[in-house]
């Protein structure tokens, strides 16, 4: 199957090897397409207008959403349309943890958190008096050992990552979790399925998670569209933090009263067209169908692994989408630049997750993340500028 | 795209710096590159008259801002701080012989925002 053809982006470069999707997935023309539509035949704004293109907007805009619950076995009025993982992230902080933490309360994290699953919640750790503590990463997986250790009466929320933006690692999510409730049943646990969603089927009801945040573009939609899930009890308990139009049914002078879950948690005009454009991207996901997205993404990663020359310094731990990838001692950012110079395009940075690069004792890394459309030329294409930086650079002393 | 980034000047610089050391008792000032997080410092030495006799850089980073950092060092020396920083980012482009795209301007204008914090 021609996956490349499907996507415009390549019609433009054909030579291009996106190697970064974990930052951003490309698009497909079906995504496009349905955007466009919208954009181009139906931009009305939906809810409440009583005419043709609106009525059809809203039908658009809901039966997305209908698509985004069917994608996670989760009910419709459990989804809340964000811009992305971050807006859910920070609406679970600032709506949820925000009423219900107290001071000496605690919040359980991971070593491995993007940014927006770690700020929000040192944010809330300073204002509110709470506890921040940490499961440990050994070695590019979590350290379990003591898990049970680090849950007592005191532990609220355990925010956690189901698969690393860095090191790829897939984190046994489900199990974590029950030992987790076993020690305390109480506890609210939000995960951040950024980099899960684009790469293998996730189930709502089996996961045992309280919150689920993830974004559209990582997974073949556009940017400014994301979801938050939560349990129907937990978003009973939920707090809007954006007022104002969409959000309430009735409004006075003085009062007001809120609109049905999960309209009251989208306050103002949402992003209609990406919601739009992420159903379809859920379509585009679903008729490729989960087999064969991994056994694509696992037969290009095994290429790449046994690909990479023996001498350069390279790692994953995750079940198929990233590695990290160190050349001699060169800078990441040479490295990122030399492969760009070929038509690669790599990340180079701390990707969002400073703490885990101090823990792991680096500045910055070179990451190789994957996606359904890549294949063989990519892998050689990398080689080949792999071997270019060799070139330039030669050894180094250091 | 450019090839040339990675030119002879800038490889030799990067792998053998004029100015790579601290000195003590020197003016000194320190900034990350928050692209990557690579931390650089800066020391100046100036004497009675407030000339720069002598400059040296410590730190990590990638060969573009390590590069562009010894040549910077080079040419303050023998100018006043304040002439120093006004140094404009144009300069280190033209001192490293590239053109860098926006990214990498973060990466080769770093030295000098040292030396604007000293």
């Amino acid at each position: 199957m021609d996956i490349k053809s499907r996507f415009p982006i390549f019609k433009k470069y054909p030579d291009l090897a996106y190697l970064d999707n974990a930052a951003t997935t490309l698009k497909p023309e079906v995504v496009l397409e349905k955007m466009e539509q919208y954009y181009r035949e139906y931009s009305a704004n939906i809810h409440r207008g009583i005419y043709g293109i609106s009525e059809k907007a809203t039908e658009e805009y809901e039966e997305a959403r209908l698509k985004v619950a069917k994608f996670i076995k989760a009910a419709p009025s459990e989804i809340i349309f964000t811009t992305g993982a971050t807006a859910g992230l920070n609406l679970v902080a600032s709506g949820w943890a925000r009423a219900y933490l107290e001071k000496g309360d605690e919040i359980l994290v991971t070593e491995m958190e993007h940014h927006s699953n770690l700020v929000p919640w040192q944010n809330l750790v300073k204002e509110k008096e709470l506890i921040l503590k940490f499961i440990p990463v050994n070695v590019g997986f979590l350290d379990l050992s003591k898990l049970e250790k680090l849950v007592g009466d005191r532990t609220r929320l355990l925010a956690i990552t189901q698969v690393s933006n860095v090191l790829g690692t897939v984190n046994p999510i489900e199990e974590i979790i029950k030992r987790v409730h076993k020690i305390n049943p109480k506890v609210v646990v939000v995960v951040d399925g950024a980099q899960a969603v684009a790469h293998g089927p996730v189930d709502m009801k089996d996961m045992g998670a309280d919150f689920y945040a993830f974004s559209g573009h990582k997974m073949y939609g556009p940017t400014g569209i994301g979801v938050l899930w939560g349990k129907k009890e937990r978003l009973e308990e939920m707090e809007p933090v954006n007022f104002g139009g969409g959000m309430i049914n009735e409004v006075t002078m003085q009062n007001y009263t809120l609109a049905e879950i999960p309209f009251r948690f989208e306050g103002g005009t949402p992003p209609i067209g990406e919601a739009i454009g992420l159903g379809a991207a859920v379509d585009f996901i679903e008729k490729l169908g989960w087999d064969f997205i991994r056994k694509q993404e696992k037969e290009i990663f095994d290429y790449l692994v046994e690909s990479m020359p023996k001498d350069v310094g390279s790692s994953s731990y995750s079940q198929g989408t990233i590695m990290l990838l160190a050349v001699n001692y060169v800078h990441p950012h040479d490295l990122a630049q030399i492969l760009d110079s070929v038509g690669v395009c790599v990340r180079a940075g701390h990707h969002c997750a400073q703490p885990l690069h101090q823990k792991l004792g680096l500045v910055a890394s070179t990451r190789i993340s994957l996606a359904v459309y890549n294949d063989r030329s990519d892998i050689d294409k990398l080689i080949e500028g792999v071997k270019k930086v060799k070139q330039i650079f030669g050894k180094k002393e250091k | 795209m450019d090839n040339d980034l990675y030119k002879e000047l800038i490889l030799d610089r990067y792998k053998n710096p004029n100015n790579y050391g601290e000195i003590k008792d020197a003016k000194e000032a320190e900034q990350a590159n928050y692209l990557c997080g690579d931390k650089l410092k800066i020391f100046i030495k100036t004497d009675k008259k407030g000339k720069i006799v002598q400059a040296k850089f410590f730190g990590g980073g990638c060969a573009i801002s390590m590069a562009a950092v010894d040549l910077l060092l080079d040419k303050v020396v023998g100018k006043s701080l304040d002439e120093a920083k006004k140094m404009e980012g144009s300069e280190i482009e033209e001192m490293l012989g590239i053109d860098l795209t926006p990214a990498r301007k973060k990466c080769a204008y770093l030295g000098l925002e040292v030396i604007k914090k000293i």
